[in-house]
């Protein structure tokens, strides 16, 4: 209806103007034809037309009269309909700004989380043709789980694939950015040469790296990102060509790349050109362009062969390894897809929430206005007219409310861009933004609300019985009564299932919170950095035993230690190790686990127990015995039903050396805080030198207030070793849990709305009925009805819509919920005690609305109703 | 809108007959606006003589009702002109005019003339 109006009136518009043409063309004609006769006549050229524009008249004016006749009468009674309806909102104001702020409400939220779906899930990267974009991975042996690459593999790739037209191979490292203020560690990034040439954009300044790949002796060229451009050296063109210090050599400045640009979830100030050494582990990433024309299908299938005959080939490094081809779309934002779906529902259930609350609001007054209805369509007035008038009062209330959402909208996401932490990691977050496609979805959204929320009023309002109606003429009228009860129900049933989202989400957050992670993280502040390059790696062990020393020594510390990587980093660094005292395992058969270089003093800062044996202490020097410490699940692994202690094993490390066991170590959640302890081996940074390392230190009081101090030491040990990031083992804590945090608290948020609008609705319907029914309740309390039965009677019909509501809710979220098990820990998507708590709850709600109309029924003195009319 | 009260007024004269008028000259043929005023005031004798401002609005609001339809040729002066057609509800109206027509006059003869 609304749309074919729409269609019409600009249908009509623009054959408006054609109409208008041809008229002047068809009067110009008409003068035409006159001239000519009067000159074939013999007038004089000039007297012709002279004559024949005076016999014309007034050329505008015709037009003027004639258009007249053309007659718009669609477009007019729109108009008209939609004054008429603007004057009738006008009149009563808490209504409509009642139903305008609902709208808001729902339109706000669902376009809101509509542009974080079409900015993050559907808006193609910011690559030129980034279709053809994607990652290769290999994939572990047995579990098939991807993982990074082999740069022998990668070459192999490169140089036998034909349906990749660029790949390159790159690897996050923290970079030392000298300079004479204060050294710094940045993210930096190592890529091979064709790295900007696969992602296709060009720097704004200077060159990207000249093609072919570096297998040593690579280029001391460094490219800057925007940001580092801007920040460290002031945004000054001739930057290009200038050398700058990075870890413990100069590189020349070759180009800067445009605002923005990044690899996906890749956070980069500095790219440098990466050699390819073909005995490094796996450790790399893989981006490659397809060839225009190639389909992701085919080129899984050349990358898997490729993948079987390095396996073959080299089956000591490949044997059981396959390869496999992700679009980097995918890539980027395949881990919060599921999440931006479930929020992305929860908003639409709240619209429709939203809708159905509307719609009984319209309904009650349509029922108001019954005898305005009845009186117009015996006077004549068509069905379809008045259907048409009421539906443009639908559709400008939703204009009303929809532009107001949109604000709503506009405002939110401008707090969603700038106050979301990062620790959030929600991919493209900075492409984010309120455009075409959002304004277009937001305003079809709200096209389609005034339907949904208009249409049943409409239609009820001119189904009636007119000689009823009319007859009845103030007495009460319950018509659309049971579509009403339906929409109440419906309301609950959608509410149920957003509370009960929101609940499964929030008893999982707790378990998640609670959880145990075996160490503790008060008063302990980390240090991350990745130690210059030095000659003899012995010197790494010497530098942070010396800051460690130093360290130590400040007021207020007590303990203070260092680990290659820190725990609640979602990662650890691993190989695998066996038994000397057993014969090698075969190599589909190797026990993997954690390697964790540790100094002594780690465990006792995180308040890790050594459970047997002994922690790692100043004798366990670099020639002495060598020595590993166990953690209970890698001593299960290794020993079990065995005293460990004294045992040897044979580890898969940079010596590959073979360690006594001194101590078993307590477990700790290391990755994160949602899966279990893995096998972990410790060895001493004495003995196995290791670049990365991030200090833990125990303090006595607030561990933020050591920052400075602990910085000076480290400056004091090396003024150019920078820091790459300094934190509170809390805030890493609670950073490894701050997605699940956030999608709790919108779940919540929106639960609570969705309570809030079934709750407004529940009372509104039960509360006008009961107003409806007061004549009733006046007749029956005269004859002698207890007010109690009165009260029981209006309670058990509201309270009875809740019920059935609940019920519907109940199978709705039990058919539901179970979308959500990716995002849940520990707990069931059927958790049979949320769902008894969500039921309770909505009863509880359910039960208050029907409490305060139920009450006033009570209250009703029949001698003023019966009186009423 | 005071100024173009004149056109109206001729056209609430002319209102029935005028559209009696071009539907009738119509029948003959396709035949432009200028055209279908010339043909009126020559059957008339020249007594009729239809303004401009009376036979645009009731050609377009003729061709609204879906009574004529329209189409630009040439004429056979070689000038571009807009035609009218009677369309097959045009010809049905026309006899319905026509016999409205017949009515009125044999009711205002009757009138005139009471002794018949």
């Amino acid at each position: 209806m609304v749309p074919g109006l729409l269609k019409s009136f600009v249908n009509r518009f623009f054959r408006r103007a054609s109409l208008e043409s041809d008229l002047d063309a068809e009067l110009q004609s008409h003068l035409a034809i006159e001239i000519r006769q009067r000159i074939e006549r013999g007038e004089s050229a000039q007297s012709a037309r002279e004559m024949a524009s005076r016999e014309f008249g007034n050329k505008e004016l015709i037009a003027e009269v004639t258009r007249d006749m053309w007659g718009f009468v669609a477009f007019e009674q729109l108009m008209q309909d939609a004054r008429y309806a603007a004057r009738t909102l006008r009149k009563s104001p808490l209504f409509t700004s009642t139903i305008a702020i609902t709208l808001a409400l729902g339109i706000g939220c669902t376009t809101a989380i509509f542009t974080l779906v079409h900015g993050i899930l559907l808006r193609p990267l910011a690559f030129p043709s980034p279709e053809r974009l994607a990652m290769i991975w290999e994939l572990l042996p047995q579990t098939q789980k991807k993982n990074v690459v082999l740069l022998n593999n990668f070459v192999a790739w490169k140089e036998r694939s034909r349906s990749f037209q660029s790949m390159a191979a790159f690897f996050e490292l923290p970079m030392n950015l000298l300079s004479a203020e204060e050294s710094e560690q940045v993210p930096g990034l190592k890529v091979t040469a064709e790295f900007f040439t696969a992602l296709g954009t060009p720097p704004i300044l200077g060159r990207t790296f000249r093609p072919g790949e570096y297998y040593r002796d690579e280029p001391r060229e460094v490219i800057l990102s925007y940001d580092t451009w801007q920040r460290r050296f002031g945004g000054s063109p001739d930057i290009i060509g200038k050398r700058i210090s990075i870890d413990v050599s100069h590189h020349e400045v070759i180009g800067v790349m445009p605002p923005g640009f990044g690899f996906p979830n890749v956070k980069a100030d500095l790219y440098v050109p990466l050699a390819i050494d073909l005995n490094d582990g796996r450790n790399y990433s893989v981006v490659a362009r397809l060839k225009d024309g190639a389909s992701i299908g085919a080129t899984k299938d050349e990358i898997a062969a490729i993948a079987s005959h390095t396996a073959q080939e080299n089956a000591s490094l490949n044997a059981g390894w396959s390869a496999t081809v992700v679009p980097l779309l995918d890539q980027t934002v395949g881990g919060i897809r599921p999440v931006l779906l479930v929020l992305f529902a929860a908003v639409a259930l709240i619209l429709l929430l939203a809708c159905a609350n509307i719609a009984n609001l319209l309904l009650m007054r349509s029922a108001r206005r019954t005898q305005e209805m009845s009186v117009r369509l015996a006077l004549g007035a068509g069905r379809l007219r008045i259907v048409r008038q009421l539906l443009v009062e639908s559709l400008l209330l939703a204009i009303l409310g929809g532009s107001a959402g949109i604000a709503l909208a506009t405002g939110s996401l401008h707090v969603i861009k700038t106050s979301l932490p990062e620790s959030l990691e929600i991919p493209r977050l900075n492409e984010i933004a309120l455009d075409f496609p959002v304004l277009a979805f937001a305003v079809c959204a709200t096209v389609l609300s005034s339907l949904i929320f208009g249409l049943a009023p409409a239609l009820e309002s001119v189904k009636r019985d007119l000689a009823r109606d009319l007859h009845a003429a103030t007495r009460s009228i319950t018509s659309g009564g049971r579509l009403r009860k339906a929409l109440v129900i419906a309301e609950v049933a959608l509410a149920f299932v957003l509370v009960a989202a929101a609940g499964l989400m929030l008893g999982s957050f707790i378990r998640l919170a609670s959880v145990d992670a075996g160490f503790h993280a008060e008063h302990v502040l980390t240090v991350r950095m990745l130690l210059l390059p030095v000659r003899d790696e012995a010197f790494h062990a010497e530098m942070v035993g010396e800051m460690l020393l130093r360290i130590r020594s400040l007021p207020g510390v007590t303990a203070a230690g260092s680990i290659g990587i820190l725990p609640m980093q979602g990662t650890n660094s691993g190989s695998w190790y066996y038994r000397a005292d057993r014969p090698e395992p075969s190599l589909n058969d190797r026990p993997g686990g954690d390697v964790s270089i540790i100094t002594p003093g780690y465990f006792r800062t995180l308040g890790i127990r050594i459970l047997r044996g002994r922690d790692f202490d100043d004798h366990d020097r670099r020639n002495s015995l060598q020595v590993a410490i166990l953690n209970q699940a890698a001593s299960r692994m290794l020993f079990p039903n065995e005293e460990p202690i004294g045992k040897r094993v044979q580890v898969w490390w940079n010596r590959s050396p073979v360690v006594e066991i001194v101590g078993v170590a307590a477990d700790i959640r290391h990755s994160q805080l949602n899966s279990a302890p893995d096998p972990c081996l410790f060895m001493p940074n004495d003995q196995q030198p290791f670049p990365f390392s991030s200090l833990v230190v125990r303090t006595v009081g607030d561990p933020a207030y050591l920052s400075a101090a602990i910085r000076r030491q480290i400056r004091q040990v090396d003024s150019d070793q920078g820091v790459a990031k300094v934190e509170t083992m809390q805030q890493l804590v609670a950073d490894s849990i701050a997605r699940p945090r956030f999608e709790t608290l919108l779940l919540t948020a929106f639960a609570i709305v969705a309570l809030t609008l079934a709750c407004v609705g529940t009372y509104g319907v039960v509360a006008y009925s009961a107003t409806q029914r007061s004549r009733e309740i006046g007749i029956r309390v005269a004859l002698g009805a207890s007010r109690l039965s009165i009260f029981r009677t209006i309670l058990g019909d509201g309270f009875g819509m809740t019920i059935l509501g609940v019920f519907a809710g109940l199978s709705g979220a039990l058919a539901l919920t179970h979308f959500l098990r990716s995002l849940l820990f520990e707990i069931q998507p059927d958790d049979p005690v949320t769902l008894a708590a969500v039921a309770g709850v909505l009863a509880g709600v359910g039960l208050l609305a029907c409490y305060f109309p139920a009450r006033r029924a009570m209250n009703v003195d029949p001698s003023i109703t019966l009186r009423e009319e | 809108m005071a100024a173009s009260e004149p056109y109206r007024n001729r056209v609430e004269l002319l209102q029935g007959t005028l559209d009696l008028l071009i539907l009738q000259t119509l029948q003959w043929g396709p035949q432009h606006g200028h055209g279908i005023a010339q043909a009126i005031r020559t059957h008339s004798g020249d007594l009729l003589s239809v303004e401009t401002g009376s036979l645009y609005p009731a050609l377009h609001r003729l061709e609204r009702q879906g009574w004529l339809a329209a189409k630009w040729k040439l004429s056979e002066n070689n000038q571009r002109a807009k035609y009218y057609l009677l369309t097959a509800s045009g010809k049905r109206q026309l006899l319905s005019e026509q016999s409205k027509w017949e009515l009125l006059v044999r009711a205002i003869s009757g009138v005139l003339n009471p002794a018949q």
